[in-house]
């Protein structure tokens, strides 16, 4: 039998291309697709990204053709320059994305050439095609930075040094995109390295169209954003590579002495930095250690999540909260080279620990992985049972916790049982962050 | 010098009217002449390419996607057929299910994104199923893609519907986009003064016949050996004529916006070219 995805984790490509937009001030999306489309898919990023809201101009005021049988019969073209003129009538924006859903590629509407008119009038529109049926929100992310570089963003006049910018943290997909952002920008700009992130605090359309003068992109995913990548290096030669998000001291030490060689800045620079900032991370984290040891806040983890967060949340756990993570279920839809890449990031702990890696986009199935890295219990007279247990993942894992009677920890997406607005979990604070996060957890009763 | 353009050019007309044939021996004509060209079967059936294969040895790029996803490499969809021409069959679903007009849009997509259009072609042609009946068969006419049509044509009155039809269609992308209409090219079916209605409904359409291809049944037995006529018999008089239309195409400058004119025109023009003076003709 094929595999199945019980509750899925993502919404669709034309979801992701929403949510992105969602993070572009003065920019606004104009669905081409049937009634629904939209604001369901409003629904499922608000709430599943831990109440993000429409922001600029989502939610109930997305601008949508709304097709009905007649466009779907006799073509939809005439309705979406409609709806285009009027959105440019009364949404004030400074660049206009159209967003096709399925119906109307299905029929081949051609959006290109409709925005063409629009473009020869002076006005800034763009038509990006997103039909669901090609991926979901990940997918959805790289297809709409694709259309962004192929018909939004000029070349730079040059390339600055040490600029690049950063790629492969979806919004909305990562509900603390924007605290990680902002972090992954204060972290590099101590060694020196400008990081355009595109969807950062007080960054907008200024920012996406000067990201043609970065000298690197920075992806910090091994899946999402490569895409996006690619395009930037055929449209201006810009070279990428793929990091993982790194959490924590150690991850972002690692990060920073890669990202440093990298552009050949000097190791003493970086070990200055470096000893300041762990000045900083040790004087907050050592004091846990206290409540650590006399409560025993050591734990077993079982972690679930996307494929950026589940590697290092569970290094993280392993070598720097000297938890014992026994199994890591990476929930994406991946290709085998993929799974490959994932799976290094796995080796190598400073701890000496091995954690069990499954993939599967089956929320149920993490029960069944749990049967096989350790013995269930059978009425034996001596049970070495796996607690106490705390599980990070999503909010899908609810009452996978509950049956384990283990507290949960929503870091990957869907999260529904928090708000978030700018929480980190990446670099030295969001090590900090998910530190107090997870411990706040086990002391709530108290 | 400018920089090189390939020329995309899609061929359409009514289903059965002789597009795969006339556009495969065109292709012969050309690549005689020394030109690279790439053939893109844009219709279901899949046979677009067989007299340049030289049998339907071609496995269809939905095909390749359905059986093997999309990580494949272009040799899996792309055969050289007769003269170094590169061939290939968009394919589709079997009839009557699924969405062959978006099964073109997805393998022109794949075959873009294979880095199938190099610089050293001269040609591309799409060859296009006969009704343009969704947006996915005017995807070859899209921006970017195709800007010359041929509509292969003759005399009978429903491939001069069929041609007037079709070119609503290109008026539509034509006002919008590059896209123009070269000629029609007319494949004879000896239809009564066939070659004056031709001259005179293309005339009305805003564009010229560009040439006129003779009935012959070596058309028909190169095309039981899976060959071009000029492979098939290069020193039959058949192949000099599709040497002829090769060359026209090739000097062809003269591109339009068509003017497609109602039900009610056609049928005059009909009547006013389409019959013999002499009814005395007519008799058996």
């Amino acid at each position: 039998m094929s595999n199945f995805i019980e509750r899925p984790r993502y919404a669709c490509a034309l979801g992701g291309a929403l949510s992105t937009m969602r993070a572009i001030a003065r920019a606004v999306p104009i669905v081409h697709a049937a009634s629904g489309c939209g604001y369901n898919l409003y629904n499922t990023m608000n709430s599943g990204s831990a109440y993000l809201g429409g922001g600029y101009c989502g939610a109930a005021s997305l601008p949508s053709s709304n097709v009905t049988e007649r466009e779907i019969v006799f073509g939809g073209e005439k309705r979406l320059e409609e709806e285009i003129k009027t959105t440019l009538e009364i949404m004030d924006g400074d660049l206009f994305v159209v967003l096709s859903g399925c119906m109307v590629e299905m029929i081949g509407d051609d959006i290109d050439s409709v925005v063409k008119k629009f473009e020869r009038a002076g006005k800034q529109v763009i038509a990006i095609s997103t039909p669901s049926f090609k991926g979901n929100s990940y997918y959805g992310y790289d297809l709409l930075l694709e259309g962004l570089v192929k018909y939004y963003i000029q070349p730079a006049e040059e390339k600055i040094d040490k600029a690049v910018n950063i790629l492969g943290i979806v919004p909305g997909e990562d509900v603390f995109w924007k605290g990680n952002l902002k972090e992954i920008k204060r972290v590099l700009s101590l060694i020196g390295i400008r990081a355009n992130t595109l969807f950062g605090e007080g960054e907008g359309l200024k920012e996406i169209q000067n990201s043609s003068n970065a000298s690197y992109n920075i992806v910090l995913s091994e899946v999402y954003g490569v895409k996006a990548a690619q395009a930037y290096e055929e449209k201006f030669g810009i070279p990428y590579i793929t990091e993982q998000i790194p959490i924590g001291y150690l991850q972002t030490e690692k990060f920073l002495q890669e990202i440093g060689k990298l552009f050949g800045i000097s190791k003493k620079m970086i070990e200055k930095v470096l000893e300041r900032e762990s000045g900083i991370y040790y004087d907050y984290f050592e004091r846990f250690t206290d409540i650590y040891t006399d409560a025993d806040l050591q734990r077993y983890a079982v972690v679930v999540g996307d494929a950026n967060y589940a590697p290092s949340v569970t290094r993280f756990l392993s070598d720097e909260l000297g938890w014992l993570p026994k199994l890591s279920v990476i929930t994406d839809i991946l290709t085998d080279k993929q799974k490959i890449n994932l799976e290094k990031n796995y080796e190598n702990y400073e701890s000496g620990l091995k954690v069990a890696v499954k993939f599967d986009t089956n929320a149920a199935a993490v029960k069944k992985y749990l049967r096989e890295v350790w013995e269930p219990n059978k009425n034996q007279k001596y049970y070495d049972a796996l607690s106490p247990l705390a599980v990070i993942g999503s909010i899908l894992e609810k009452d996978l916790a509950a049956s384990l009677n283990a507290p949960l920890i929503t870091v990957s997406y869907p999260i529904t049982n928090r708000i978030v607005l700018n929480r980190s979990y990446i670099g030295f604070n969001g090590g900090l962050i998910l530190t107090e996060d997870i411990l706040s957890t086990l002391v709530a009763g108290r | 010098m400018a920089e090189k353009r390939i020329r995309q050019i899609a061929i359409y007309g009514k289903g059965g009217i002789g597009k795969s044939t006339t556009t495969q021996n065109l292709t012969a004509g050309l690549v005689e002449a020394g030109k690279k060209v790439m053939v893109v079967g844009c219709d279901p059936k899949a046979d677009s390419t067989r007299l340049l294969l030289g049998g339907l040895a071609q496995k269809t790029v939905l095909d390749t996607l359905r059986l093997e996803g999309e990580d494949i490499e272009l040799s899996a969809i792309l055969k050289e057929g007769y003269g170094g021409t590169k061939c290939v069959e968009s394919g589709g679903p079997e009839p009557g299910v699924g969405c062959a007009g978006r099964g073109i849009i997805t393998s022109i997509g794949l075959l873009e994104r294979l880095g199938a259009y190099t610089e050293d072609l001269d040609y591309v042609f799409y060859d296009v199923l006969g009704d343009v009946v969704c947006g996915g068969f005017a995807m070859p006419i899209r921006e970017g893609k195709a800007k010359e049509i041929y509509i292969v044509a003759s005399g009978e009155m429903m491939a001069l519907y069929a041609a007037n039809n079709i070119s609503r269609g290109i008026r539509k992308y034509a006002q919008k986009g590059e896209v123009r209409l070269g000629g029609i090219i007319c494949n004879s079916r000896n239809v009564d003064r066939e070659i004056e209605l031709l001259r005179a409904f293309a005339k009305e359409l805003g564009t010229k016949l560009i040439h006129y291809i003779p009935r012959d049944n070596v058309v028909q037995r190169a095309e039981i050996h899976k060959k071009t006529v000029i492979n098939y018999e290069p020193d039959s008089k058949q192949a000099d004529e599709y040497r002829e239309l090769a060359r026209k195409v090739e000097e062809n400058r003269d591109f339009s916006i068509p003017t497609p004119m109602t039900q009610e025109r056609l049928e005059e023009i009909l009547f006013e070219f389409g019959l013999m003076d002499d009814l005395v003709d007519y008799k058996i």
